[in-house]
Parts: C-alpha cells; sequence; structure tokens
C-alpha cells in the first residue's frame, strides 16, 4: 500500500459516507453509522492501519487527510444529527399530540356537611375575641338541663322546652345547650369565655324549620365588668362575621329564665328576604345561675347567648327546609364547597 | 294573646297604627307575631241599607228587598232571612263576592225574580254564629262603605312570655301601651246592681286547703235567660280567637280576655247547697265540657258539691253543671288556685285551657272578686237576672303590697350605660312602678335566697304592683329600667380583655380528619343519633374493641341501648351505640336518589348505658360503595375496595401518627364474616368490612364498605405534637423477601413476627401477594419489603443481615412460612 492508494481510499470513504449519512433516516442510525466509520473499530482506523506500511517521512501526511477526512466525516455526521433531531422532535410532538380540549375525567368532589361547618364559623369568629371551644353531655339530668338553670319544676316557662325523657328517672336529653353554662362554671371560675356547640333534642313534630334533633351554640363569658353593652358588642360582631360586615343588628328584650335582662336579637342584611330575621337569644347571666355555678353575683357578671345552628345555615346559604340538613342527599351535599 | 285594636283603645288612647304599634311593642319585648286585618276577606262586601222589604211572589219563605249601597244603583235582593225590615242597615255581599266559605256571589234567578247579590248573617261572614237572621248593623252604619271598613278590626298576636302573665289580657297590654304612648289607662269598671236575697241564704262555701285555693269568690245570679251574645260581642270574642259560646259563659270569657281572670259559671240547678273546693277522692270521675270522662288523682283539686264532683278547679268545667238554654240561675265561681296545682292537673289530663293558662301563670289576689263583679255587671247586662247580694268568700282578699330595693349604680354596672338615679326612677314609674320613698332599704334582694345591705345613700326603692309579682329580685328593676329605656338605646362596646387562659379547641384534629377525607372526595353527613330498635340492632360497638388510653379518651363503647320514655315514634326511639346504623339508612336513601356510588363519614357519638351510667363516646364512622373515582376516557374506574378503604383509614391514622394495624374478623351480622377486620391500636381501633351478605342492606352491585374507628383526639382534642429527626443524606437500602404463606396463616401473622424481629427496619411493606399455580392450593407467596435508613456510621449490613436471619427462624417456627428468595436493591 502506497501514499497514493491510501490517499484515494480516504478520500473515496470520505465520498461514500456522505452518501451513507444522508441516506440514514434516524438518529439511532446515524449513532450507528457514526461510530461505525469513525469509533475505535470504525473503517477510518481500519484502513489507517495500512500506515505502518508507508514510509516514515510519508506517515504525517496520510495523517493530515485523515484528519480532514475524519473532521469532514463527524461534520456529515453533526449536519445530519441536527436534521433528523428536528424531524425527529416534530414527529414525536405529532404522534403524542392528543385532544387536550376533553373535560378531564371528573374527580369524585367531597363536602363538609354545614352544619358542623356553621360551627366552625362561630368558633373561628369568637376565638377573635378570647372564646374557647368546650363541648357537653347530651344525655342530662333535670337539675342541670332545668333547674339549675333557674327554671324550677311545675314552672310554666317549662312550656318553652318540650322535653325527650329516657326510661331513667330525672334523665334527660339535652334540650338547649345551657346546661353547659352551668358545667363550665363549676369546672373552673372566672374569667370565663367559652362556646359549647352540639346536638339537642326537644319532643317537637318535625316539619320546614323544626325538628327533634338539631344544633345550637351556647356563648358565655364571665368576668368582673361585662356588661348588656359588651354583649351587643359581641354579638353585633359576630352577626356581621356570619352575614356579612354590612349585616346591621336589632336589639330587643327577650325572656329567658336564665338570663336577666334577656334579649333577643334580629339581623338584617343586604339580600335577606325578609328584613329582621330573629337569629339567637342571649342576656346578662342570672345571678342565680351564676350562684348555681358557684361564682358571687355580687363580684362577677356575665353574658350567654345561645343560637340554633340549623337556623343561621338556613339563612346563610338560603335552604328553605331544615330537613335536607338530616337527609343527607348527596347532590344536596355537593353545594357545600 | 290576640289583641283588637278596638278592645284595647277602651282601656287606653291609641293613635299608632297597628303595625308602629306592633314595632313599639316588639321593641319593648312584647313580641308581636303578625298583625291581622280581622275581615280583610269581605272583598265586595258594603253597608247597605234596605228601602223595601216586600213579599216575593211565588214563594213566601222568600222576600224581596231593594237595597240602597251608597251612589250606585239600588240593588234588587231576594232574601230568605225574616229579621229584616225596611231601614235597617245590612251587610251586602255583591255579585262577584267570594264569601269566606268559599262560595262566589252570582247574579241570580230566585223563584222568577233576579238577585244582585245577598244580605249576609253573621254566620256567612264569619263573624258570628249566629245563621238564622241577617246581621243587622247599627243605624249609625255608613250606607256604602266597604264592610271591612266599619266591621273589620286590627288584630295584634303577642307572644306573651311565661312571667308575664298579667300580660295575658286587655287591660295588661294597655298599661304597657300607655307607658309607651304617655296615656292614661281607664280601669273601666262596670256598675253593679245587688238586690233580693244575700247570696249565703241557701248556698255555702268550703275550702279545705287554702294553700291549694287561697282565696274564693262566690256570686250568685238568679232569673238569667241565656241566649246568644250580642253581635259586636260574639265579634270581638271572634277576633280575639275564642268561640262563642252563649251570653253566660261568653261573659265569662270576655272579661278573662279584659282582664285577665278566669272564672267559670255554674247552673245554680245542678249544683247542691255547698260549692266545696278539695282534693279530688281516688277513683272519682267527672265528665269535663269537652265531653272526656276524666279519671281523678287525689293530687287534682275540684270543685265539688256535697255529692260530686263539678269542675277541675282552674283547668275545665264540667259537664253536668254546665250552663244551658234551660238554666236560669248561675254561680259564678273566681279562685285564685295554687298555679303549680293548676299545672299538673292540665297537665296530667293533657287539657291546656286558656284558664290554666293563666292560672298556672300567677293570679293577681284582689282580682277574684273584681272578675266575680265584672262577670255578674256583664251577665246581667247581656242575659238579665238578679245579682244576689253580697259574695260568698274564702281567705284573703289581698296580699301586702311589696316593696324592693334596688343600686342604680348596679343597673348601671349591668347595663353599661350610664342613666341617673332619677331617670330609673321616672322610666319605672312610667309602668306604675313607684317609689316607695318610705321604704326600709337596708336588704338588697340579689336572688330570691339572698340579700345583701347596701349604703343608705346608694339605694332606692320601689312598690311592685300588684299584677307585676315577676318582679322578685333586684336585677328584675334592671331589666325593666333596660326595656323602658330601649335597648337600641345601650351602646355597643367590646368587652375588656379579662381573657381566660388559653385552651386548644377540640375540634382541631376533628377538624382535619373531616378536611382530609372530604379532600378524598367523600361527603360528610349529619344523621340521626335516634334510631329504631330495628337499627340500634342491627350493630353496636363491643366493649372490646377499644379499650385502654384511646376508651378513655374518646369513650368506652358498649352497655344497654338507651331507649327514650315520651319517644315521637318508633323509628327514633332510642340512642344509637354505632353510627353506622344511621349511615347504612341515609346510603339507602341516596340509592334511591340514584348514587349508585358515593361516600360519607360522620364524626359523632354513640350511647349506651354502662352498669347504669350513661356514656357517649366519639366514633369516625365511614361507609363507600361503588365507584372510587371516575376511569379517564375510556378507562374503567376504580372501585371501592377494602383496600382503598384501608388506604383511606391509612390517611386518618397517619394524622394521629399510627399505622392501622388489622386483625381477626370481628363477630356481626353487618359485616362480611370473611372481609372485615378489627383495628387495633393506641391510637386508631376500631374495625372495617364488607356489609354481611345476609344484611338487608347488603347488594350485589354496588359493594358497600364500612368502618367504625376512635382516633385519639377525635373528642378530646389532644393532639400530640410529632418529634421529627433529620434524615441522612445518604439513601436507604431496601431488602426483598418472598415468603412461601402456608394455607392457614394470615399475611398479618408475618407481618407481626417481622416487626418483632427485623426491628431496624423503618418500612415494613407487603408488596406482592400471589396464589394459584404453581404453589399448592391455599398456598400464598408473599414478598415483603424491607427499608432501612442508614445511620451516621453508614448501613450495618452485617446487622441488618442478622435479624434478616432471625426473622427467617421466627416465621418459619411461628406461621409456618418458608423464605423462596431475597434480593437486595
Amino acid at each position: 500500500m502506497d501514499l497514493v492508494a491510501l490517499e484515494k481510499q480516504l478520500r473515496s470513504l470520505q465520498t461514500d459516507a456522505a452518501t451513507r449519512v444522508a441516506a440514514v433516516a434516524s438518529t439511532a442510525e446515524l449513532d450507528e453509522l457514526g461510530s461505525s466509520l469513525l469509533g475505535k473499530r470504525g473503517a477510518i482506523t481500519e484502513i489507517l492501519r495500512g500506515i505502518g506500511a508507508l514510509p516514515t517521512e510519508d506517515r504525517p501526511k496520510i495523517g493530515v487527510v485523515a484528519n480532514e477526512v475524519r473532521a469532514a466525516i463527524d461534520a456529515f455526521v453533526r449536519d445530519r444529527r441536527v436534521a433528523l433531531s428536528a424531524g425527529e422532535l416534530r414527529d414525536r410532538i405529532e404522534r403524542e399530540r392528543v385532544d387536550v380540549t376533553t373535560p378531564g375525567p371528573a374527580p369524585r368532589l367531597g363536602s363538609l356537611h354545614p352544619i358542623p361547618e356553621t360551627i366552625a364559623a362561630i368558633s373561628e369568629i369568637m376565638s377573635t375575641f378570647g372564646f374557647v371551644v368546650a363541648e357537653g353531655q347530651e344525655i342530662e339530668d333535670d337539675v342541670t338541663n332545668f333547674q339549675l338553670l333557674n327554671i324550677p319544676e311545675d314552672h310554666p316557662s317549662r312550656d318553652l322546652w318540650d322535653t325527650l325523657y329516657l326510661k331513667e328517672p330525672g334523665r334527660l336529653l339535652r334540650t338547649h345547650t345551657s346546661p353547659g353554662q352551668i358545667r363550665t362554671m363549676q369546672a373552673g371560675g372566672p374569667p370565663i369565655r367559652v362556646i359549647l356547640p352540639g346536638r339537642c333534642f326537644r319532643y317537637e313534630a318535625v316539619d320546614a324549620s323544626h325538628g327533634f334533633e338539631f344544633h345550637q351554640v351556647e356563648g358565655l363569658l364571665v368576668d368582673r365588668s361585662a356588661t348588656l353593652a359588651d354583649l351587643k358588642g359581641i354579638l353585633d360582631e359576630l352577626a356581621k362575621g356570619l352575614f356579612g360586615v354590612a349585616a346591621r343588628t336589632r336589639f330587643r328584650p327577650g325572656y329567658y329564665p336564665f338570663t336577666e335582662p334577656s334579649v333577643a336579637v334580629d339581623v338584617s342584611w343586604p339580600g335577606s328576604k325578609d328584613g329582621w330575621m330573629t337569629i339567637l337569644g342571649a342576656g346578662m347571666v342570672h345571678p342565680v345561675v351564676l350562684e348555681n355555678g358557684g361564682i358571687d353575683p355580687e363580684t362577677h357578671q356575665g353574658f350567654a347567648f345561645g343560637l340554633g345552628v340549623e337556623r343561621i345555615a338556613m339563612l346563610r346559604h338560603g335552604i328553605p327546609d331544615l330537613r335536607a340538613f338530616l337527609e343527607n342527599d348527596l347532590r344536596f351535599l355537593a353545594g357545600f364547597r | 294573646m290576640r289583641i283588637p285594636l278596638s278592645w284595647l283603645r277602651e282601656f287606653t288612647d291609641v293613635q299608632l297604627s297597628a303595625e308602629r304599634l306592633a314595632d313599639a311593642l316588639t321593641l319593648r319585648g312584647l313580641e308581636v307575631r303578625g298583625v291581622e286585618r280581622w275581615g280583610a276577606n269581605w272583598n265586595k262586601m258594603v253597608v247597605g241599607e234596605l228601602l223595601e222589604v216586600g213579599p216575593h211572589p211565588r214563594a213566601d219563605r222568600l222576600q224581596l228587598t231593594k237595597v240602597r249601597i251608597g251612589a250606585g244603583p239600588i240593588l234588587n235582593i231576594v232574601c230568605g232571612a225574616r229579621n229584616i225590615a225596611a231601614g235597617q242597615r245590612i251587610p251586602v255581599a255583591l255579585v262577584g263576592a267570594a264569601m269566606p266559605d268559599g262560595r262566589t256571589i252570582e247574579r241570580a234567578e230566585k223563584m222568577g225574580v233576579a238577585s244582585e247579590g245577598m244580605l249576609c248573617s253573621g254566620q256567612e261572614l264569619d263573624a258570628t254564629d249566629d245563621g238564622d237572621g241577617i246581621l243587622i248593623l247599627d243605624p249609625s252604619a255608613p250606607v256604602g262603605a266597604p264592610l271591612v271598613d266599619y266591621l273589620g278590626e286590627d288584630v295584634i298576636d303577642v307572644d306573651v312570655k311565661p312571667n308575664r302573665g298579667d300580660l295575658l289580657s286587655i287591660l295588661g297590654l294597655a298599661r304597657e301601651v300607655g307607658a309607651i304612648t304617655g296615656a292614661p289607662v281607664n280601669y273601666l269598671s262596670r256598675p253593679l246592681k245587688e238586690g233580693g236575697d244575700a247570696v249565703g241564704a241557701n248556698l255555702a262555701l268550703r275550702v279545705d286547703d287554702e294553700s291549694l285555693a287561697p282565696h274564693v269568690v262566690l256570686r250568685l245570679i238568679d232569673g238569667v235567660k241565656v241566649a246568644a251574645s250580642p253581635d259586636r260581642v260574639q265579634m270581638r270574642l271572634k277576633a280575639a280567637g275564642m268561640r262563642s259560646v252563649s251570653n253566660v259563659v261568653d261573659a265569662t270569657n270576655y272579661i278573662m280576655l279584659e282582664i285577665g281572670k278566669p272564672t267559670h259559671a255554674f247552673d245554680r240547678a245542678k249544683v247542691g247547697g255547698t260549692i266545696h273546693i278539695r282534693r279530688a277522692k281516688k277513683g272519682e270521675t267527672l265528665e269535663t265540657l269537652d265531653h272526656e270522662v276524666r279519671n281523678l288523682d287525689t293530687t287534682d283539686l275540684v270543685v265539688a258539691d256535697e255529692r260530686t264532683a263539678l269542675a277541675l278547679a282552674g283547668v275545665m268545667g264540667g259537664a253536668g253543671s254546665e250552663v244551658s238554654t234551660s238554666t236560669t240561675s248561675v254561680i259564678i265561681e273566681s279562685a285564685i288556685f295554687a298555679p303549680t296545682s293548676v299545672r299538673r292537673t292540665a297537665q296530667r289530663h293533657s287539657l291546656r285551657s286558656e284558664a290554666s293558662h293563666r292560672f298556672e301563670r300567677g293570679q293577681e289576689r284582689r282580682l277574684a272578686a273584681v272578675g266575680a263583679d265584672q262577670v255578674a255587671a256583664l251577665l246581667t247586662e247581656w242575659a238579665g237576672g238578679q245579682v244576689r247580694s253580697g259574695r260568698l268568700m274564702s281567705g284573703v282578699d289581698h296580699v301586702p303590697v311589696a316593696t324592693l330595693s334596688f343600686r342604680p349604680s348596679r343597673v348601671r354596672s349591668v347595663l353599661g350605660v350610664t342613666i341617673p338615679d332619677e331617670e330609673q326612677i321616672a322610666l319605672l314609674a312610667s309602668i306604675g312602678i313607684a317609689e316607695d320613698p318610705t321604704a326600709d332599704l337596708a336588704k338588697i334582694a340579689v336572688t330570691p335566697k339572698r340579700s345583701v345591705s347596701a349604703e343608705k345613700g346608694s339605694v332606692r326603692a320601689v312598690r311592685v304592683p300588684s299584677w307585676r309579682s315577676d318582679l322578685e329580685i333586684e336585677v328584675d328593676l334592671a331589666e325593666e329600667v333596660a326595656r323602658l329605656y330601649g335597648y337600641q338605646n345601650i351602646p355597643t362596646t367590646i368587652p375588656s380583655a379579662d381573657l381566660p387562659a388559653h385552651r386548644p379547641s377540640p375540634t382541631l384534629l376533628r377538624d382535619r380528619v373531616r378536611r382530609l377525607l372530604a379532600d378524598r372526595g367523600l361527603h360528610e353527613v349529619v344523621t340521626h343519633a335516634l334510631v329504631s330498635a330495628t337499627q340500634a340492632e342491627l350493630w353496636s360497638e363491643p366493649t372490646s374493641l377499644v379499650t385502654g388510653s384511646l376508651a378513655a379518651a374518646e369513650g368506652t363503647a358498649g352497655g344497654d341501648s338507651i331507649v327514650l320514655q315520651n319517644p315521637l315514634s318508633a323509628d327514633h326511639d332510642r340512642l344509637r351505640q354505632s353510627l353506622l346504623p344511621s349511615l347504612l339508612d341515609r346510603v339507602d336513601a341516596n340509592l334511591r336518589y340514584g348514587a349508585i356510588s358515593g361516600a360519607i363519614f360522620e364524626v359523632g357519638r354513640g350511647y349506651g348505658s354502662i352498669k347504669g351510667t350513661p356514656s357517649e363516646w366519639t366514633r369516625l364512622a365511614i361507609v363507600v360503595w361503588g365507584d372510587r373515582e371516575v376511569g379517564a376516557p375510556g378507562a374503567s374506574a376504580t372501585k371501592w375496595s377494602l383496600d382503598e378503604l384501608k388506604r383511606l383509614l391509612a390517611q386518618v391514622a397517619h394524622l394521629v401518627g399510627e399505622r392501622p394495624t388489622y386483625g381477626a374478623p370481628v363477630d356481626s351480622a353487618v359485616l362480611h364474616p370473611g372481609v372485615n377486620a378489627a383495628i387495633s391500636g393506641d391510637r386508631v381501633a376500631g374495625l372495617l368490612g364488607e356489609l354481611h351478605p345476609a344484611s338487608p342492606k347488603w347488594r350485589e352491585e354496588p359493594r358497600i364498605f364500612i368502618a367504625e374507628v376512635a382516633v385519639a383526639g377525635l373528642r378530646s382534642g389532644r393532639v400530640e405534637t410529632s418529634r421529627v429527626s433529620l434524615p441522612p443524606t445518604t439513601p436507604p437500602v431496601q431488602r426483598d423477601l418472598a415468603l412461601l404463606i402456608p394455607a392457614a396463616t394470615t399475611v398479618g401473622e408475618v407481618v407481626a413476627v417481622a416487626r418483632t424481629t427485623v426491628v431496624r427496619a423503618t418500612e415494613i411493606e407487603l408488596f406482592d401477594l400471589f396464589a394459584g399455580a404453581p404453589l399448592a392450593p391455599g398456598e400464598r407467596s408473599a414478598g415483603i419489603r424491607f427499608t432501612f435508613q442508614p445511620t451516621a456510621t453508614g448501613v450495618d449490613d452485617e446487622a441488618i443481615s442478622a435479624e434478616l436471619a432471625d426473622f427467617e427462624i421466627a416465621v418459619l417456627r411461628a406461621c409456618g412460612a418458608r423464605i423462596r428468595g431475597v434480593a437486595a436493591q
């Protein structure tokens, strides 16, 4: 093998490579071809094996040619790779293209029930005024549910609560969350700021606005100086928290045996249907109740309030019938996000 | 209490419209439930004047009339009533008028004569109970005026609270109205003419127990003629919501509504020589006016004569001594009865009457005589007769005037508003609570049982009006001052920051669990705590399921079912012990509503009586059915399964740092014996499973899975703060073991052995489970992956291998399981 023959071989490899590289259809084939031409065991290396037969002075010359050919083939491959990649990327994109406008599989969306959520909303508003949440027992006794709340046996005010009694004498299902006032006061002295939410029971026929099981939230504040004016302030904030800052409140005298003076609170807000809606009952804790809770009414005073959770939820969500809450139709519940 | 305004105006001048008056009363604490225009349904009815009344040419029982109705044409109206004459003014229903009974008046031919309207009886107008004749109006009635303008009446309906029995009367309301308007209140007193024999000539009064009947007054009236009451009286009673009976009975009801004093009229001829007020005898019966025969109890107080009980005192009269058209002589009984006694009797006999309602709320002592006299005066006005001289009386006719001391400064501090002493006194005076400058001021009643002393200069005293027995203690006056001052005039303040110590909310964890489940696609429900016997029998949580500190914190389940004494219905006659029956009931409902897939949960209570002590426990119940997730278009849906439910429970358990452990199935009629497991743990315990195929709630499709667990902190709110160590910078090492598990062994047993022997593993999970050929029947191959976190000194391969070797020996010994292969990653 002489210099000329070798050079010719290399040049013809270059020409041949140009054709073959141009003919390659994928980057994978190109990789294969590239290494078959340029790799350690590739065509160039193969040709250069004949270099040993050359005279020493010719060897650098053929080295220059080999490098030229290598660089040329490398350039063919690189250029071809650029061209191929762009095409392949285009192909991939086209291949993977989908109709992105499909609505997507519907998720199963859960919901939180409006009754616990309304209780949570009330607790959250009241917590900003330092009220903490506590929960009492639903099975009560006559003494705590009535007598200690200044509702003696055989008193006509008992007509305000139709009671479900247990077979066991003296035991009943609490008719309101108010016995929690007594239990809270007995458990620890003032200052007290507590919210007592929970389920209550009454002997009551079911209709759109009544049920024999319902929920109340009781609030109790006892310290040395709480006044009726403070009661108005706190409950005005509560109403605004529940019905928006534009809500207005109206306070008027009410009657509960365990508060005096007693208060009924009406609220009106932009979008409320019928003007003033009564949302809660409240009042200054009756001195007899303070005493029954172990607190001296000469040194401490406070206020309490109670509201019907179902009623608040109905007003807030525009629900016309309270029975929906216990019906638990998933289509109804799905509305509560 | 329904108050016709014309009646109220007899007691005080009212210039306000009914609506303005209603608002003013409501703001004073006398809540007006509604304002009604009584007679508003008299459309196309006017006052007419009879110009001519003549015979009908073809019908003897009909008359032809010509009626003037103001400016319009004269109407020819055929009428069947006989009580009409020319010149009278009468109600005319014009053509097109809709009668209260639903009829519409049309132009009609009556025996050949056209009739252009109808003359109305009181009954046809629903104004009186007289259906026999036309309602003859006063000659001054304005001809042509709409009838509602002339006879109509504004009626306000006041919700009288139990402490204000004095407001169950027109007079009582008039006092409140007077305080609002400043107009004086007239105490009507009808003159009474007495004569003839003394009342006691052949009638005696005997009262056994003055504590039950402290004061009784009897009047006797002879020569009465029982008939219907005057039309205006009937109309007034109707407007006030009472039925007209007869002039005698109406007189008692009229006075009851007017001054709040119930009285009772007996037919003298049906009563013996003595009115005896006593307790009923054992076995005694009484037929009350509603014609129910009542079995009396010895605690019932009765009005009797020598022979028999005549009336349930304060509740209802008896049929045997009822006033009838043949009555000529009437005994009026006007008594003060003990409120508690009347209340108990009314309750025992489920017999609430207008009278018992008022007696229960207490009666002003002096009204006994006033009531008897006023009824006698009205009765003779309407029914004629002669009132016998004098009254038969027992007991004391008045009680001493009570005085009440109060500290105006205390009123200010309770209300949080500066109302000067003199203004407080003036406000109280406006409602008849006058200052008593002579009273001994030393004692202030803080509660009915406790008085405190106060410095002389800081105290004022008032006389409590006889009708205000609700005013007993100082704060009662504070409420009066606030009420009269106007709640709207009290400022709105925020209480000073006298704050209690912080306590974490008991709903902290509960709310996290609720949110987690809602985020996983479950709907929260709130279901009945009261269930039926059938539901309760479906499933109740055994005491053994949740134990130890978890039971102490979340409540111990079990015990006997708690049953109501007075249930509303058998569907809700006892408290549930488990939440699941209530939830399954809601699954039924939702399947009916078409929800073929769904997932619901409730955090709620179970109830039981454990050795006579009621217990309430808090649990999380979950019921899932059908598809868990909708599949992508073209792909199939993920269905709810035991594993999917376990995945959910693991997420809940993670919130309290627990990994649920599933043990042997529990024995239950509601749970599939082969597809349920007890969950045990310190922080999560309970059960899960599929519904029992024999359960009435079971379905082939969709399959229903349920769980009920106690979770530490769900009730108590106590959430432990977790301790966390920093992870090493190198990745964990894993070792996979394949085990052959014999038929009798559960995966749970194998994993339990792994947990006790391979203590270095931070995670032990089952990643593969396989049964079938080439394995022997019942045999299973389980792939268990152990994860080891490197320590500071790196991975201790030797120690790990030693533990795994221990496991291999232990699992073979304990479970008969052999290792098939090991792989390291």
